[in-house]
């Protein structure tokens, strides 16, 4: 027996790994430090002001709105994803251009490897300069008071969907070693995600939902629901959309290791089957896509659903008086409480002390219109004593408002007397009864409103506008508005019940 | 040994100044435009152009803009028109750099002729493609788009180098898009404006001219530190 067979074996894989990984770790930050991507940065960053923030702020201050142009429809990723993929197609075309494909690939490591460094170095600087521009975009909309919770999960979508393109583009840049490499992945990527915005225009539901740039009834801010106020953002769409995107990452960098210059043939075969594994990923993110149902509060994906996210946000409401009716809304609504109590408060004072009145009034969630008869209503009356339910997500409110451009005060106070009146007479949700329709205009005649202001406010309302009412409805109107306040009040405490219930004619209209 | 043979020029030494006919002068000058042409991809970029005209044609025949207003639907010729004017811009990059422009007098021509014929091409091409029908603007729309977004690419092959040319038509569109989802009325998003407004067909040719007189005069930025050798 010898000394040297009785020294014990030193086990030193653990250090050859950690090697490996310091090796590629600082491949990684050579790459970095001699990457094209920063050189494009400034760029972006004057299209991503342009595009993506300038447009967002004509919206109300909610961050459902503010985010539905550049989260929704994705326009931060069409600002940032051609680019990347232009630049990822330069960075991987780099060895090809200089023709240096043969030297590279008698070098000790994998050529693959490496060229998946030079990837990840591209990807980083392209990932963390859109994590940058994102949250300097929502920390300057917290600054300006933006109300809820931003869209963390869109922000995740952002960022794989750039991964993405960098992998394609790179991918491209790979296979095509030429000077148009770098624009025809740019352009590529921009083709793509147009097609997606405007397949979406059709596709509002099944596979198409699985598409970056598709919001058509997806993205919450479309149906001025309150995601991020009342309940939080679903993440169930998100995740699939990640999970598409992350499988046509994986798709794209393997095929970049299946050439016999990339390596070995066992690492060859277990690129292959990481690529069949993209493929499948990609797959089963489609297949969860189609699977999709539109729930109360967003896309709800039965296989990626979790309860705990249906659980409301809780608030502690900000209230005021209104013709003495407490009115309590969300602090995210907080700075339009003065303008609901003032147009609030004449209809309220007029039908006071009325059996039917409310008592108090609160903001409700809005939620997505995925009941079989058309949207909630916007202002109705339940509960004994009764309370006025205010969905005001579904209104546009009194500012800036994005493509609609600015609603006027005036605007936003017909609406609402107009929903509170045809709430009060139990219009539902078509036009009503014929005595409904009278004691409704009759109501906003004495609070100034004329017959044609009447019809106008209808106008921007969500759901069909309605046209003027049939004459006798109008001359009905004008005699019970004529009466005085006295004998209005006690025909309307009499008939109250059987009004809402629509068993009155206009002849028992006094 | 005598000074006799000294008179008989060596053989393959270049003639002497009278005896150069005019067919030497115009091989030596086609010559020099076939390398010329060659050594800016000139050839890969006729193919390209070629295929952007038969995307044009197929997304026109088969109408893949199948919803929206008219503002979507110039989307994707937008693109098309934009990606050609990214080709003809990464024409302009040439591998040679300092000694090329030292030893040719006839460069700025080169450069001025090849960003003229290729955009002839491309409105050529592109023209084709919309024979299919349907295209937003007509031919009069084409020409302008597509000569301002080549004059885009122009300029910032003069800026920014012909390698990264074409960020300059990717921008713009995107600035397009953003100026046609928003009825943006400047003259220089001219396509937000109609076909026959005088504003934007202005607009375009002040671009185009300062983009085909920078590329002629000063060529592509050749930066320093070159990121990677064009191919």
């Amino acid at each position: 027996m010898t000394a040297a067979a009785a020294a014990p074996v030193r086990y030193r894989a653990p250090r050859a790994n950690g090697a490996a990984l310091l090796t590629l770790a600082r491949l990684v930050r050579v790459e970095m430090r001699r990457n094209a991507m920063p050189w494009i940065l400034p760029l972006i960053a004057a299209l991503f002001w342009f595009d993506s923030y300038r447009p967002s702020i004509g919206a109300a201050p909610l961050y459902g709105l503010r985010t539905y142009w550049n989260m929704g429809e994705g326009h931060t990723i069409n600002d940032f994803g051609p680019f990347v993929a232009g630049v990822a197609a330069w960075m991987g075309s780099r060895d090809g251009r200089r023709g240096l494909g043969d030297l590279v690939a008698a070098v000790s490591r994998p050529r693959w490897a490496a060229q998946l460094a030079t990837w990840a170095a591209t990807a980083i600087w392209a990932v963390a300069a859109y994590l940058v521009f994102v949250g300097v975009m929502f920390a300057w909309y917290a600054h300006q008071g933006v109300g809820g919770t931003p869209p963390w999960w869109w922000v995740a979508v952002g960022a794989t969907a750039v991964i993405a393109l960098s992998a394609v583009g790179f991918a491209i840049g790979a296979y095509w070693p030429s000077r148009f490499a770098a624009a025809a992945a740019a352009f590529t990527a921009f083709l793509a995600l147009v097609l997606s915005y405007q397949i979406g225009f059709k596709h509002t539901s099944g596979w198409a939902l699985i598409l970056p740039t598709n919001f058509h009834g997806n993205f919450e801010g479309n149906a001025q629901v309150d995601s991020g106020i009342f309940y939080p953002w679903l993440p169930d769409l998100p995740i699939a959309r990640i999970m598409f995107l992350a499988g046509i990452a994986v798709v794209a960098l393997g095929l970049t290791g299946l050439p016999a210059r990339a390596g070995s043939r066992r690492l060859r075969r277990a690129v292959a089957a990481v690529t069949l594994a993209g493929v499948a990923l990609a797959g089963t993110a489609v297949g969860l896509a189609n699977s999709a149902q539109l729930a109360a509060e967003g896309v709800v994906i039965p296989a990626l659903h979790d309860a705990a996210n249906d659980a409301p946000i809780a608030y502690s409401p900000v209230c005021a008086r209104a013709a003495g009716l407490p009115v309590c809304l969300n602090p995210a609504y907080g700075r339009w409480l003065p303008d609901v109590t003032a147009e609030l408060a004449p209809v309220l004072a007029e039908v006071a002390g009325l059996p039917g009145a409310p008592v108090r009034a609160v903001q409700v969630p809005a939620s997505y219109p995925s009941n079989a008869d058309g949207p909630p209503l916007i202002l109705s009356l339940g509960g004994q004593p009764p309370v006025l339910s205010l969905s005001l997500g579904q209104l546009n409110m009194p500012g800036p408002c994005g493509f609609c451009g600015q609603v006027p005060t005036q605007e936003f106070t017909g609406q609402l007397q107009y929903l509170f009146a045809r709430a009060f007479a139990g219009a539902g949700i078509g036009p009503g009864s014929l005595v409904q329709q009278a004691v409704q205009a009759a109501l906003l005649l004495k609070v100034g409103m004329p017959f044609a202001a009447q019809v106008a406010a209808t106008q921007n309302i969500p759901g069909s506008p309605q046209g003027q009412a049939p004459e006798p409805v109008y001359a009905a109107a004008q005699r019970l508005a004529a009466l005085p306040a006295a004998a209005r009040h006690d025909w309307l405490a009499a008939h109250l019940p059987a009004l809402r219930a629509g068993g009155l004619t206009l002849g028992q209209v006094p | 040994m005598t000074a006799a043979g000294l008179h008989r020029p060596a053989p393959g030494s270049a003639p002497p100044p009278g005896a150069v006919t005019r067919r030497d002068r115009a091989a030596a000058g086609w010559r020099l435009a076939r390398f010329y042409l060659v050594s800016r991809r000139v050839p890969m970029a006729l193919a390209l152009l070629a295929g952007l005209g038969a995307l044009l044609w197929s997304a026109l025949h088969w109408r893949w803009n199948i919803a929206g207003g008219p503002a979507a639907q110039l989307f994707i010729p937008l693109t098309i028109q934009a990606g050609a004017a990214a080709v003809i811009a990464l024409a302009t990059f040439g591998p040679f750099g300092e000694p090329e422009r030292a030893a040719g007098r006839w460069l700025p021509w080169l450069r001025l002729g090849t960003a003229v014929a290729l955009t002839a091409v491309a409105f050529g091409t592109l023209a084709a493609g919309a024979a299919a029908g349907g295209m937003p603007g007509g031919t009069l729309a084409l020409l302008r788009n597509l000569g301002g977004m080549v004059g885009v690419g122009l300029l910032t092959a003069a800026v920014l180098g012909g390698a990264f040319s074409w960020t300059g038509p990717m921008a713009y569109l995107l600035i397009s898009e953003g100026g046609l989802a928003h009825r943006s009325t400047t003259p220089w998003i001219w396509a937000t404006r109609p076909p026959h407004d005088r504003g934007g067909a202005i607009c375009a040719c002040l671009v185009i001219a300062a983009g085909l007189v920078l590329i002629t005069v000063r060529g592509p930025r050749e930066p320093g530190r070159e990121p990677g050798q064009a191919s």
